[in-house]
């Protein structure tokens, strides 16, 4: 009977072990390598968070460069790759700028998980001298203010921006 | 004076036992919430450090949340009692993560971001629930949880005019228009419709789910003016 419990228990130990190293392997990611290809791309047309854009709307990027990995071409130059605008801040009062956020590109030989690949722009960051503008002026009744209507600048990509992501072909 | 003894024994053995319990309760908690928010970390590949610690006791700090200041997401009690499943935690992780990750950024060790966070509350009150939304859904939670999560726990205000924080019912309508445009998929198949609290969501958002299908209906772009 002993025999049998003992048995038993070396099994679980076992089974327990087994299933914790699987469990490792199952990970659905593995940032184990660091070895990255930087792909450089450039919007097709300007967005701005001047003009009304939604969130999630479509966004189309050119490649720059020939990107190659172990003699195959991942990307051609010139070929065009969707995105998404992930987040769109607008700018606010008292200079906050304005902030894009895109993401999702998608690449026929690359899987997404294996892109880091959130790319954002800011407008100009007027907060730097509308704080301490507000502050000197807070001395003269209610004039502080007016600062909170000088507006954040708005953020905007262009054509002729050279944006770079990372490829890590390792990834899983 | 056998049983004086046995009293005694029991005064205590009890409470090494109960802080022991309390002990296993807090662990488990704090594991559950590592657990959530690391997959939240890791399936965004968030490249910055970000702790989570359960704090049964404490008070959140109305001006600055220690997520901005201290990259560190501190799930209090009192919140933690509303969490029903690990998509509400994610919800709830999700949006201090995004609090966190904006204090990295910027001038100064994100310091200037750190104060416009704080300063300007409302504009990244409404960024953070839609990065949260964006962080659960590639982490593989339902960001439906989301909505369900603020409905429960964020009262409603009277006016928002010259407060800190936006009305409750209009980030909610926000966040849903953000996943009506977003992420569809979770509002075809549904799988919160039997859920109460979604019930009840949907039930008090009538008016701006009415002026959302109107912008969606006419093809609009920009915000809608919310209640």
């Amino acid at each position: 009977m002993n025999k049998k419990l003992f048995l038993f228990l070396i099994i679980t130990l076992i089974f327990i072990f087994n299933s914790e190293i699987v469990r490792a392997n199952n990970l659905e990611y593995d940032y184990s390598s660091t070895e990255a290809i930087p792909i450089h791309l450039a919007i097709t047309s300007e967005i701005s968070t001047k003009n009304p854009i939604n969130d999630g709307q479509s966004v189309e990027f050119r490649v720059l460069n020939d990107v190659n990995y172990e003699g195959k071409t991942i990307a051609k130059q010139g070929d065009i790759v969707p995105a998404k605008i992930a987040t769109i801040v607008t700018a606010g009062m008292n200079g906050f700028p304005a902030e894009i956020f895109i993401d999702d590109f998608q690449f026929p030989n690359i899987k997404n998980s294996q892109l880091m690949g959130e790319y954002n722009k800011k407008g100009q960051n007027r907060c730097l001298w509308v704080y301490p503008l507000k502050w000197s002026l807070t001395l003269i009744p209610f004039v502080g203010s007016l600062t909170n209507f000088i507006m954040g600048g708005n953020a905007k990509i262009q054509p002729d921006e050279m944006i770079t992501i990372y490829y890590y072909p390792k990834w899983k | 004076m056998k049983k004086f003894l046995l009293v005694l024994t029991l005064l205590l053995s009890f409470n090494p036992v109960y802080a022991i319990n309390n002990l296993a309760a807090d662990n488990a908690i704090q594991s559950r919430i590592d657990n959530v928010g690391v997959r939240l970390l890791n399936f965004n590949k968030i490249q910055k450090r970000i702790v989570f610690v359960y704090d049964e006791e404490g008070k959140k700090n109305l001006i600055a949340s220690k997520s901005v200041t201290k990259r560190q997401v501190i799930v209090y009690g009192t919140a933690y009692k509303s969490i029903q499943t690990d998509d509400e935690l994610a919800a709830m992780l999700a949006r201090e993560i995004s609090s966190a990750v904006k204090s990295y950024s910027g001038m100064w060790g994100g310091r200037l971001d750190t104060i416009q966070v704080v300063l300007g509350s409302k504009k990244f009150e409404t960024v953070a629930d839609k990065r949260a939304v964006d962080y659960m859904v590639k982490a593989g939670y339902n960001p439906l949880a989301l909505i369900v999560y603020i409905n429960k726990t964020c009262p409603q205000g009277r006016s928002d005019k010259f407060a800190r924080h936006n009305l409750t019912s209009k980030r909610l309508a926000r966040i849903y228009e953000y996943i009506t445009y977003k992420y569809p998929q979770f509002l075809q198949n549904n799988s919160y419709i039997d859920n109460e609290y979604y019930q009840n969501f949907l039930l008090n958002s009538v008016e701006n789910r009415k002026k959302l299908e109107q912008k969606i209906k006419y093809g609009g772009v920009g915000e809608v003016e919310y209640e």
